[in-house]
């Protein structure tokens, strides 16, 4: 299947970039320093080592969702390895999707490591193993994932600098937009409510994918939650790889 | 599926999106908001992470709580209230609003007045050229705490502000003489009265040290006629008689130069004008 | 700005077609806009008779761009490998075409070694497998003499016309007109946008022959002068040169009237270098 073959083309470049290797280094790093800084904690270490190393898998995978995505896009158009892609019969909603399932399979190989490397960590310091580390985990995929397919769309048009910062402005205002939620319903002039209304529910909604929080403090697992979230990931990111290619069909290649 | 359709394909599933988060809202209550401020870090490390931001992020906090406390439905909202005022103002030390909404809240709706009242003792330390937090508190003290020490306290702590309103000092030399520190407040008053640049506070002032003098005037002559009482087995006819007898040197008049009223039968003076600032006069 | 100008041509199925222009005359972006990568203000483009924008007919077509890039990291075969699997190639052909292919650009020996370390003639050879990979019947070829030493170009000019002993039209552009000379069977010229002329190599050539050079023998030396002019002597034959398909069979005539033997009648051309600086200066 033309897909499964630029998908596995991708994940092979990705898996030879040396800065994917470099972000999961450094994240594991922090990971396992987070033991050391433990230490210097008095009353619950544990939580302590939670809140740290689920910050830093958190924060490194985001990065290598935006930069690998964002380069490997920029690098097929620059060095205009598209052209042999695009002159066979390839239609350009196959490279975009198969683009993106590459990516996606990098990305759970990046984060599975960690993950793995975590609950191990966890396992041998602490002594526990948690098994709604799964949950949060794949509720964090599922973030990537659509944090992968906005970046997707913006290098499909655009130079991988302004494609990193505006996926970096959208995914800030990815886990900001959650507070207009309570204020939305009490502003007066009808224009400024609908455009509130309208902003919050286009804009993209990730703080519900952070569940650390409940993790860290022993709640149980609301699944109802659960479900709403992976549904509104699968939505988001089916109209995000669409917005991708209508983009992508557009575009010219001198 | 032509490409035309494709926009609108586009457009449907942010729609659909837009519906599973409102389900999702509609499922997850205010509670998991409150959560958040399990771990809010403190105003400190919230300043070092804000990344030079921490004015905005101050902004978005209050902005945030205002809407937050004022709505209604929400019972147990207070829970964290004075640490989220906290980071506010440790973000934004001279965030005036923020300390004065903040406090409001706290007394008005939380009803937690030492709670108000630290809030405002520290945008009095942050912002020491505002007179109006000391002022607050000190209100706060007398009103609710009915603490008049401590509103003292405040008031004083306000006047050493220079654009401190006159109506402060006043404030002040009342909350003395409704500690019974009598003297004290006649000293004052007499000062506010010789400084003062309006009639109505001179009034007022008059009408305190008519008061305060009646007060220790009575406090001294129904000593005085208790002592007749007990060397003479009765009352004095009238004042005149303690004179006479040496128990005092002349008799006081009140602070516009009349007479005393003396009940014989009870043995107390009542003034000619009565001002009720205390309960039990 | 306009790249293209007016660019109309025909390509025949089975000929090799050269598509000759200086740089910048809008040679890349006209088979770009063919393959689909570029799309024109208007006009249309149609190969095999179908519109050229339907994903299906580019299993026929195979493209060598004028620079080409690849995955680094991939080995030769690997690039075929991954390049086959993007056209409805049966699986279990592919391991026989990758070998045939690298055989015929002469990169059996390379192996398993990565595109990364590779030559830049080898990376052309490598270009070329890629573009056969499918077998196409159109292949399209950008620029693909720049660059080649004398043999490799042999080489090329050989494939081409192996591809269309197969039955394969061959498109290609190239600013280097010794090449074109010697394989194309149809010529279209273009510069700044415009297609200046195009047409079959002969009949452009035909229609340039100013003159013809007749050798022959056994005609008398004054009766040449007075109808034909001074001849010039080469070892034992006598040679003149005449204007135009007329004089030339008039010259022929005469000679023979006057028992005289033809040895030769050769046509004077002028090289497509001539056609085509002369077509610019227009």
């Amino acid at each position: 299947m033309k897909i499964r073959a630029i998908a596995i083309n991708t994940f092979r470049e990705a898996a030879r970039n040396k800065v994917f290797y470099l972000l999961i280094v450094v994240g594991l790093v922090f990971v396992l320093s987070s033991r050391v800084v433990s230490l210097l904690v008095i009353g619950d270490r544990v939580q302590v080592l939670k809140d740290i190393g689920l910050a830093a898998i958190n924060f490194f995978s985001v990065l290598i969702a935006i930069f690998t995505g964002i380069n490997l896009v920029f690098k097929e158009i620059d060095k205009k390895t598209v052209y042999n892609i695009l002159s066979k019969p390839i239609s350009r909603h196959c490279f975009i999707l198969g683009k993106f399932l590459g990516l996606a399979f990098t990305l759970l190989v990046a984060l599975g490591s960690m993950m793995l490397v975590f609950s191990m960590f966890l396992l041998l310091a602490a002594g526990e193993f948690d098994w709604r580390l799964l949950i949060y985990f794949l509720l964090l995929y599922s973030e990537l994932l659509i944090i992968t397919a906005v970046s997707l769309v913006f290098s499909s048009f655009s130079t991988p600098i302004l494609s990193s910062i505006f996926t970096i402005i959208v995914y800030l205002i990815g886990h900001v937009v959650w507070t207009f939620n309570e204020f939305k319903h009490r502003l007066v002039d009808p224009v400024v409510k609908i455009v509130a209304y309208v902003m919050y529910y286009i804009l993209p909604n990730l703080e519900k994918y952070n569940i650390k929080d409940q993790l860290v403090m022993g709640e149980s697992v609301r699944w109802n939650l659960v479900g709403y979230s992976l549904l509104y990931a699968a939505l988001y990111i089916s109209a995000l790889l669409l917005l991708s290619v209508i983009i992508f069909n557009r575009r010219e290649f001198q | 599926m032509t490409t035309g359709k494709l926009p609108v394909a586009v457009l449907l599933l942010v729609v659909m999106a837009g519906f599973v988060q409102f389900s999702y809202d509609s499922q997850r209550g205010y509670f998991a908001e409150r959560d958040v401020f399990l771990t809010l870090p403190t105003g400190k490390v919230l300043k070092v992470f804000s990344f030079g931001y921490h004015r905005l992020v101050a902004d978005v906090l209050f902005i945030w709580s205002i809407q937050f406390y004022s709505s209604y439905h929400l019972v147990n909202r207070f829970d964290h209230i004075e640490r989220i005022f906290n980071v506010i103002t440790d973000l934004r030390p001279k965030f005036r609003a923020a300390y004065y909404i903040g406090s409001i809240i706290m007394a008005l709706e939380a009803k937690d007045y030492q709670m108000a009242i630290r809030l405002l003792q520290k945008g009095s330390r942050n912002m020491s050229d505002e007179w109006v937090f000391d002022y607050e508190a000190a209100y706060y003290a007398r009103k609710y705490l009915g603490d008049y020490r401590l509103a003292e306290t405040y008031y004083r702590r306000a006047l050493r502000n220079p654009s401190a309103p006159a109506l402060i000092r006043r404030q002040m030399a009342h909350m003395v003489y409704l500690q019974d520190n009598l003297q004290e407040a006649r000293k004052l008053w007499a000062d506010i009265y010789q400084n003062s640049s309006s009639d109505l506070e001179r009034n007022a002032a008059i009408h305190h040290l008519y008061q305060i003098k009646f007060e220790l005037d009575k406090k001294m002559l129904e000593t005085k006629i208790r002592r007749y009482r007990q060397h003479y087995g009765r009352n004095p006819i009238n004042l005149n008689e303690l004179r006479r007898t040496g128990l005092i040197n002349e008799v006081p008049k009140d602070f516009s130069g009349q007479d005393y009223l003396y009940d014989l039968k009870t043995g107390t003076i009542q003034p000619r004008k009565s001002f009720k600032w205390k309960r039990f006069s | 700005m306009d790249i293209l100008r007016g660019v109309s041509f025909q390509v025949d199925a089975g000929e090799i077609f050269g598509f000759l222009g200086p740089n910048g005359a809008g040679k890349t972006t006209t088979m770009k806009c063919i393959l689909g990568l570029l799309r024109p203000d208007s006009g249309t483009i149609e190969i095999f008779r179908h519109g050229y924008d339907r994903t299906d007919v580019r299993t026929r077509v195979g493209f060598l761009p004028e620079y080409p890039y690849f995955y680094e990291y991939l080995s030769g075969p690997e690039l075929l490998r991954f390049s086959a699997r993007l056209f409805p190639v049966a699986t279990g052909m592919i391991e026989a075409r990758i070998q045939v292919l690298m055989k015929m650009v002469g990169l059996e020996g390379v192996g398993s070694l990565k595109l990364k370390k590779y030559s830049k003639g080898m990376v052309q050879r490598i270009g070329l497998a890629q573009a056969l990979i499918n077998d196409p019947d159109l292949v399209m070829l950008d620029e693909p003499f720049s660059g080649l030493d004398p043999i490799g170009r042999k080489e090329l000019r050989d494939i081409v016309f192996h591809l269309k002993d197969a039955g394969k039209t061959v498109f290609f552009s190239s600013h280097i007109l010794q090449d074109m000379e010697m394989i194309v069977d149809k010529v279209g010229i273009i510069f700044k946008g415009r297609i200046l002329k195009q047409g079959r190599l002969t009949d452009l050539v035909t229609e340039y022959i100013h003159s013809f050079e007749i050798v022959f023998t056994g005609v008398a030396e004054d009766k040449i002068r007075t109808r034909l002019g001074i001849p010039t002597r080469q070892d034992d034959n006598q040679m003149v040169r005449t204007r135009g398909i007329e004089e030339m069979n008039q010259a022929v005539d005469f000679i023979r009237k006057n028992h005289g033997r033809i040895l030769s009648v050769t046509p004077v051309r002028k090289t497509l270098e001539d056609i085509f600086l002369e077509e610019i200066q227009r």
